[in-house]
């Protein structure tokens, strides 16, 4: 495959799918960490992978890279079943935690994981050239990697994942502990790499990262794949398309029908289809109860509120 | 706030049960190793008893008395070849109790030269003494039989001079200066011949040398081997296992650097115990190189079956701690293992500091062939290969869980 760099990737089997995870269980004594877990990475795409803490996706990332053997199910890459372990050279794995050699720079660094990917001669030279150039750390390739910010650690967690050029790549929420321009350049570098045509599989707890940065979603809970889509079609089957309203008044006015009331009476939510049409017509049955409203807000529906409608708000640890 | 300051810090012992391990059980450990080893009541056998050969080539009454005398010493062990039936074993010449000693079997052989009882019935004679062929990397035991020898000597002489003090009281002062009893009543001349630091610059460092290298040798790949553990703690294993990288490649290639860093550790060690100390490390290069590699393998192979069986790096540094130091204490790299009972002696065999120290003491101390390193040789790589084994089947975790 050529790409838009004029660099040569390698590719995969003709298959629709960069991944297919098909019935996924895995048991760990009386605790079922993944339950007929199932979804599919089409190729090209950016998939997020979330789910509240303890509803497997860390055992199914284990599954992925081949650290954890399913008790039953398959994972395919490229139309190729894989085997427990091994045999994942098309697949970069981005870890949580800064997985680097603290007391190595980072080219030392990139030196070394490229190798361990096989790379070598010209073609890791190459490599670790790209990734320098870009991650935007050519001028710290020799510092220690143990002297760097945290963004620029995340920067180089990446690049060490992504040297041997994977078809699909599996991060492991690669933005944590960083500040927002080093997301946004993080988010660049990866926007970079799916427009030469990796797939990437993204587990996040930033919903808006999911939001913005995916083109679809996939929400486990409880070892299970519970909903699969776009935003759009995630509300439109959960919380629907009503925009919610919140009016906050001056003081308290007594009960209205067809309001949530919370504050001490203080705040009216409500849920709207159209908000130009309704919201006057509130606004009049509000003042007409006695109450002034001194500010409103109009909420449209969000990735959050799809999570909680799904997964509820009880915490899980 | 004191209070406070005190309460945190017991809690967090408490919930470190590594730190309690270290700070409470490592120190009765050791009490207990040191224990046995100078504590002849509670150790688990007697005071180390002395392993000697008994020459006689004077082969009179007087010197066959002598010998019964010594064998009644619970002290000694008077060595006797598998062959031997009964009695009191005894050599009729030097050469093969020289041979003995020099091969490390015996620490001493007693030689009683012809004409020894003669000279001590006549006085117009030469002095012929008593000769201790002495290993004296075992100082102790040289020590201790000179003293035995005296004793013994003083004792039948005592008894000769009593059964001849009726005929020599009559004599007059000047006859009796020249009677034998004033050679019976001379203490026993004793020569301590040393077979083997005559030629050598500094012979003892060289174990010692020996002894420290081994224990910072298993330190140092404890250390190294560590590594593994923080590579899980960091995800960095997770994602070496996702790459081309087998466990078995990652297995062998930290063991081939503790190997290798162990090497350079310990010539520097020797290399500067030559500056320092003239240790001969030059004179004794093909011994020291094979000794070497084979101890710095086996100390690899062990350091990662440690941490393959352990959790994290807190646990695996208490549990070395422990076990270096207590295989460094009855192996000998700490208290020599001459001065231990003979039980002692063989518990220190399952440690491989015994191996190890003994293989370089062949070399630097009794410059023996390279041929004679054969057991030490066979026990350390049968060691590096079987704990390599174990440490490839519990690397098995860091696989696939």
């Amino acid at each position: 495959m050529m790409v838009s760099d004029g660099t040569t990737i390698r590719d995969g089997a003709d298959s629709e799918y960069a991944l297919r995870i098909h019935d996924l269980v895995k048991r760990f004594g009386t605790t079922t960490a993944l339950n007929h877990a199932g979804f599919e990475l089409r190729r090209g795409e950016r998939l997020a992978l979330l789910g509240p803490n303890g509803a497997g996706k860390t055992t199914l990332v284990r599954c992925i890279c081949g650290r954890s053997a399913p008790d039953s199910g398959s994972i395919e890459m490229l139309g190729r079943r894989l085997p427990p372990s091994g045999g994942r050279h098309e697949l970069g794995f981005v870890p949580q935690e800064i997985a680097l050699y603290p007391d190595l720079t980072a080219r030392e660094n990139l030196d070394a994981f490229g190798r361990f990917h096989g790379l070598t001669g010209g073609e890791l030279r190459e490599a670790v050239e790209w990734t320098l150039q870009w991650t935007g750390l050519a001028d710290r390739a020799h510092d220690l990697t143990k002297t760097f910010s945290s963004g620029m650690k995340r920067r180089v967690n990446i690049a060490c994942g992504v040297l041997h050029r994977p078809l699909v790549l599996l991060l492991d929420e690669p933005t944590v502990g960083v500040d927002p321009q080093s997301r946004d350049r993080i988010f660049r570098m990866l926007e970079e790499l799916w427009r030469q045509g990796t797939s990437m599989l993204l587990t996040t707890h930033q919903l808006e990262e999911a939001e913005e940065q995916c083109d679809r979603i996939v929400i486990i809970d409880h070892g299970h794949a519970i909903a699969e889509g776009t935003l759009g079609e995630l509300i439109a089957s959960t919380v629907g398309a009503n925009r919610r309203v919140v009016f906050t008044l001056a003081e308290a006015c007594p009960e209205l029908g067809g309001f949530t009331i919370s504050n001490n009476g203080l705040e009216l939510a409500t849920e709207v289809e159209d908000v130009a049409l309704d919201l006057p017509e509130l606004l009049i049955r509000i003042r007409e109860s006695g109450g002034r409203v001194c500010d409103l807000d109009v909420h449209p529906p969000s990735l959050h509120s799809v999570f909680i409608h799904l997964t509820g708000r009880e915490l899980r640890e | 706030m004191i209070g406070t300051v005190v309460r945190v810090g017991l809690l967090r012992m408490w919930h470190g049960r590594t730190e309690i391990l270290l700070t409470f059980v490592v120190p009765i450990v050791f009490f207990t190793i040191f224990a046995f080893i100078f504590d002849e009541q509670i150790g688990l056998g007697k005071s180390p008893r002395v392993n000697l050969a008994i020459v006689d080539e004077d082969s009179t009454e007087l010197s066959r008395e002598f010998v019964s005398a010594l064998a009644e010493w619970e002290t000694l062990h008077i060595y006797a070849p598998v062959a031997h039936e009964d009695g009191i074993f005894v050599f009729n010449s030097a050469a093969p109790a020289r041979e003995l000693v020099l091969a490390g079997t015996l620490p001493l052989a007693v030689v009683i030269p012809e004409g020894w009882s003669g000279s001590l019935a006549n006085p117009d004679t030469e002095p012929v003494g008593l000769q201790l062929l002495a290993d004296s990397s075992d100082p102790v035991a040289t020590q201790v039989v000179t003293a035995l020898l005296r004793q013994t000597s003083g004792r039948i002489a005592a008894e000769r001079a009593r059964q001849q003090v009726q005929i020599l009281l009559s004599l007059s002062p000047d006859e009796f200066a020249d009677s034998p009893i004033s050679r019976f009543g001379n203490p026993a001349a004793i020569e301590v011949i040393d077979l083997f630091a005559a030629d050598k610059a500094n012979p003892v460092v060289s174990m010692y040398a020996a002894g420290i290298a081994v224990m910072f040798l298993l330190f140092g790949a404890v250390g190294n081997s560590g590594t593994l553990l923080e590579e899980e703690e960091s995800q960095t294993l997770d994602r070496l296992m996702c790459s081309e990288l087998s466990m078995i490649q990652l297995l062998a290639g930290k063991w081939l650097l503790m190997t290798l860093v162990g090497i350079v550790q310990v010539t520097i060690m020797f290399a500067w115990a030559q500056v320092a100390f003239g240790v001969d490390l030059v004179g004794h290069l093909p011994g020291f190189a094979v000794m070497t590699v084979v101890t710095a393998g086996a100390a690899s192979s062990f350091a990662l079956t440690l941490a393959a069986l352990c959790r994290n790096r807190a646990q695996l540094n208490a549990v070395a701690v422990i076990l270096i130091l207590c295989m460094s204490a009855l192996g000998g790299s700490m208290v020599p293992r001459y001065v231990m009972s003979e039980t002692m002696q063989q518990v220190g065999k399952i440690t491989f500091n015994a191996w190890a120290l003994d293989g370089y003491i062949k070399v630097f101390w009794r410059d023996l062939p390279l041929v004679e390193l054969a057991p030490e040789l066979s026990v350390l790589t049968a060691t590096a290969l079987v704990l390599f084994g174990v440490a490839r089947v519990l690397a098995r975790r860091w696989e696939n869980s």
